[in-house]
């Protein structure tokens, strides 16, 4: 079915409290018409990627605001690819130099959002690149 | 919405697009928090105002035109940056060189592990120690932090977290003490608001019973033994943040103060022995006739509340004293060097609406945390202010402004009718307990997004007058060295490892008893940082004794056995 929706965990990872971001997210992809997951703060690498798994999500967003971010990608990537999850489509947001962002690229991001972002563009994004399911 | 305005960044001239940038007009004529106003406002305005009874001079009751006579002609408001990197020495080193440049105080902030009131050694500090502001794990963290800055001399707001605010007094007070200072005489001010740290991310280390009894443990203890510190910063900035209104900010800033003085009042506490203490971090948005509007209503509004509600008599009890720290989530990181102008008006509207003490963000903030250069561009802009500009000349220039006074009575209006709905609600605590507050956050930060996303705000290279994406910083990036991190780790190990196990254990154990009987835990914690003990044994060991896990996330057990006199940490 190809109007089945596009199914969005979110998720704050560590200790970083800034989820104001995170919460407005989750709901406008909502009111984009996506079914989205917020799994709140204080997550682990492992259990943000047991709930992609769980849930069979399309796409994983990680928002980082304390500067963790290349610290963690690295760690979610990797236990995307202990579960397979290669056709997860995999967005970070958040405060990061604009230096950061290549480097989080080539660590298996495939689209960084900064602040500023504006919805319709993400909401495009995901659509554009999430993958085809059967 | 933005695609017919926006510029072209190559090639020729869009003649159109220049009439059309020619002919613009302001699309909006509200306010940031959405408030209509009027073409022009004249003396109709004003009609039913008393000066003497609404507005009055500046330093007279009800202060709306600010707590002093002559205002900045007496002494410049504090210039004090926001200092917080890595470890204790590497703040310290931040903070010096801030002073070096003319900032005249001190306000240190904490990374997210001493929020929390975990040790660098808990197993989720790992990634985080340092990341966001300054570690403590212990009295001799502290002590790197003080280094030699002389402590009757310097103003030091301390440590931006207020969860552990408890801890962060007794640490402070143990090295004061131990460098000799009388603490009577001690100057400065703590971020002591554990309540609002729950909105902050950190609600499982401050449930809102322990918020108030530690917040209240702090000011108590501070009534009686330092005098001339101010014990309560109540923080309406780190609220505002969340996307709500000016009104909004000063509605919920008041209704969270009186939880602190209805906790004072119900320990026998008189209204003028601490109100005159109550401090209040306050943000500066970027509607600037708004922001000033919003100060001077707080102002008379806090006059009234703490004389008409609470029957303080000393005028000192009554006067809304407040730093300014320039709105962070204001900043973008499209365009940064963008955010120095936006810096600027904000901290021109802080000054013209009498501030006391301001912290300018550096442009970086959307980015990093401060560069050396973007701190110093921001003292420096506080210094032009100051310096060059004549606006500190005269109290209040904009008081009489049929604008200005017509606008902070509507934001008192507001933050008045936002108030009863609060008290109908059953009080502020009421408000938090059923997340009422929670919901209007959540509420009003999608409402920020929404205007954003359909161009009713309109943001310079956010969603007009946008450009390519930036591939670098301009002034560089500021990182967090882990060798400091790891030697922060190392160091808490060690000094668990090499400590007095007997002394921390009957140290503790007195907090535990103060904790269980009620009793202020502020002097157990000052003996128990003496003796070595740290960040997460204080507040874990009181945690406990109100019924919560040791650890707020629920990971660690507590060291300390009372039963059998032994101590797991005691290898």
């Amino acid at each position: 079915m190809s109007d089945k929706k596009i199914k969005v965990i979110i998720s704050k990872i560590g200790l970083d409290g800034h989820d104001r971001g995170a919460k407005v997210v989750a709901n406008l992809l909502r009111k984009a018409g996506m079914e989205v997951i917020y799994l709140g703060m204080f997550q682990t690498v492992e259990g943000i990627v047991k709930a992609v798994v769980d849930e069979d999500a399309d796409v994983i967003g990680i928002s980082y605001l304390s500067g963790e971010h290349l610290m963690f990608t690295p760690l979610v990537k990797a236990e995307m690819e202990k579960w397979g999850l290669d056709d997860v489509l995999f967005v970070v947001g958040g405060s990061f130099p604009p230096e950061d962002i290549p480097p989080m690229i080539e660590m298996g991001v495939d689209k960084v959002f900064r602040g500023g972002t504006l919805t319709d563009d993400m909401v495009a994004y995901i659509k554009a690149n999430v993958r085809q399911k059967e | 919405m933005s695609q017919d305005i926006e510029t072209e960044s190559t090639g020729k001239v869009n003649w159109d697009k220049f009439l059309k940038d020619y002919y613009a007009k302001p699309q909006s004529v509200r306010t940031w928090s959405g408030f209509d106003v009027k073409e022009i406002y004249t003396p109709e305005d004003r009609k039913e105002a008393d000066y003497g009874l609404e507005v009055g001079d500046s330093g007279e009751y009800p202060f709306t035109r600010g707590i002093h006579r002559n205002m900045f002609r007496g002494r410049y408001w504090t210039r004090r940056e926001v200092v917080g990197i890595g470890s204790p020495a590497d703040t310290h080193e931040r903070a010096a060189y801030c002073f070096k440049n003319g900032g005249t105080g001190l306000n240190t902030i904490a990374d997210v592990t001493y929020e929390m009131g975990l040790d660098p050694d808990h197993p989720w500090a790992e990634n985080e120690v340092g990341l966001t502001g300054v570690n403590i794990c212990s009295i001799e963290d502290m002590e790197d932090l003080v280094g030699n800055i002389p402590l009757d001399r310097v103003s030091w707001s301390v440590i931006t977290a207020s969860t552990v605010a408890a801890v962060t007094m007794a640490q402070y007070v143990a090295v004061a003490q131990k460098k000799g200072y009388n603490i009577s005489r001690l100057r400065g001010s703590i971020q002591n608001d554990p309540i609002h740290f729950a909105y902050c991310g950190f609600r499982p280390a401050c449930p809102l019973d322990l918020s108030i009894k530690l917040g209240s443990d702090v000011m108590e203890f501070c009534t009686k033994n330092m005098p001339k510190w101010y014990y309560t910063t109540v923080n309406m900035y780190d609220l505002r943040e969340q996307g709500i209104t000016a009104p909004q900010e000063i509605a919920f800033g008041f209704g969270i103060a009186m939880c602190y003085i209805d906790e004072l009042l119900r320990r026998g506490l008189d209204i003028d022995d601490f109100a005159p203490r109550f401090t209040f971090y306050v943000s500066c948005h970027i509607d600037f006739f708004e922001e000033i509007a919003k100060i001077r209503a707080a102002r008379r509004m806090w006059a009234k509340l703490i004389k008409e509600k609470y029957g303080a008599k000393n005028p000192r009890s009554m006067q809304f004293r407040f730093a300014v720290h320039t709105s962070g989530c204001s900043l973008h990181p499209q365009q940064p060097l963008n955010n120095i102008t936006r810096i600027s008006y904000q901290s021109l509207a802080a000054v013209l609406g009498g501030v006391q003490s301001l912290h300018c963000c550096s442009y970086d903030e959307p980015v990093c945390l401060p560069t050396e250069k973007g701190h110093l561009q921001a003292l420096r802009t506080q210094q032009i202010i100051a310096y060059e500009t004549g606006v500190t000349n005269v109290a209040d220039p904009l008081g009489g402004s049929y604008f200005v006074e017509s606008l902070t009575d509507k934001m008192e209006e507001e933050a008045l009718r936002i108030m009863k709905q609060v008290a109908d609600i059953g009080g502020m605590e009421e408000a938090i307990r059923t997340e009422w507050l929670d919901h209007q956050f959540e509420k009003e930060a999608v409402k920020r997004q929404v205007e954003l996303d359909e161009g009713e705000k309109l943001t310079v290279g956010v969603n007009i007058f946008t450009t390519e994406q930036e591939t670098e910083t301009p002034l560089g990036v500021q990182r967090v060295s882990s060798v400091s991190t790891r030697q922060q780790i190392k160091d808490c190990i060690k000094l668990k490892e090499t400590r007095n196990h007997n002394k921390v254990f009957d140290a503790i154990k007195h907090l535990r008893e103060d904790a269980e009987e009620n009793r202020n835990t502020i002097p157990a914690m000052i003996k128990a940082t003496e003796v070595f003990a740290t960040t997460s044994e204080l507040m874990g060991t009181v945690r406990e004794a109100y019924g919560y896990s040791y650890d707020p996330l629920n990971i660690l057990e507590s060291p300390f056995d009372f039963s059998s006199r032994t101590s797991k940490a005691v290898v």
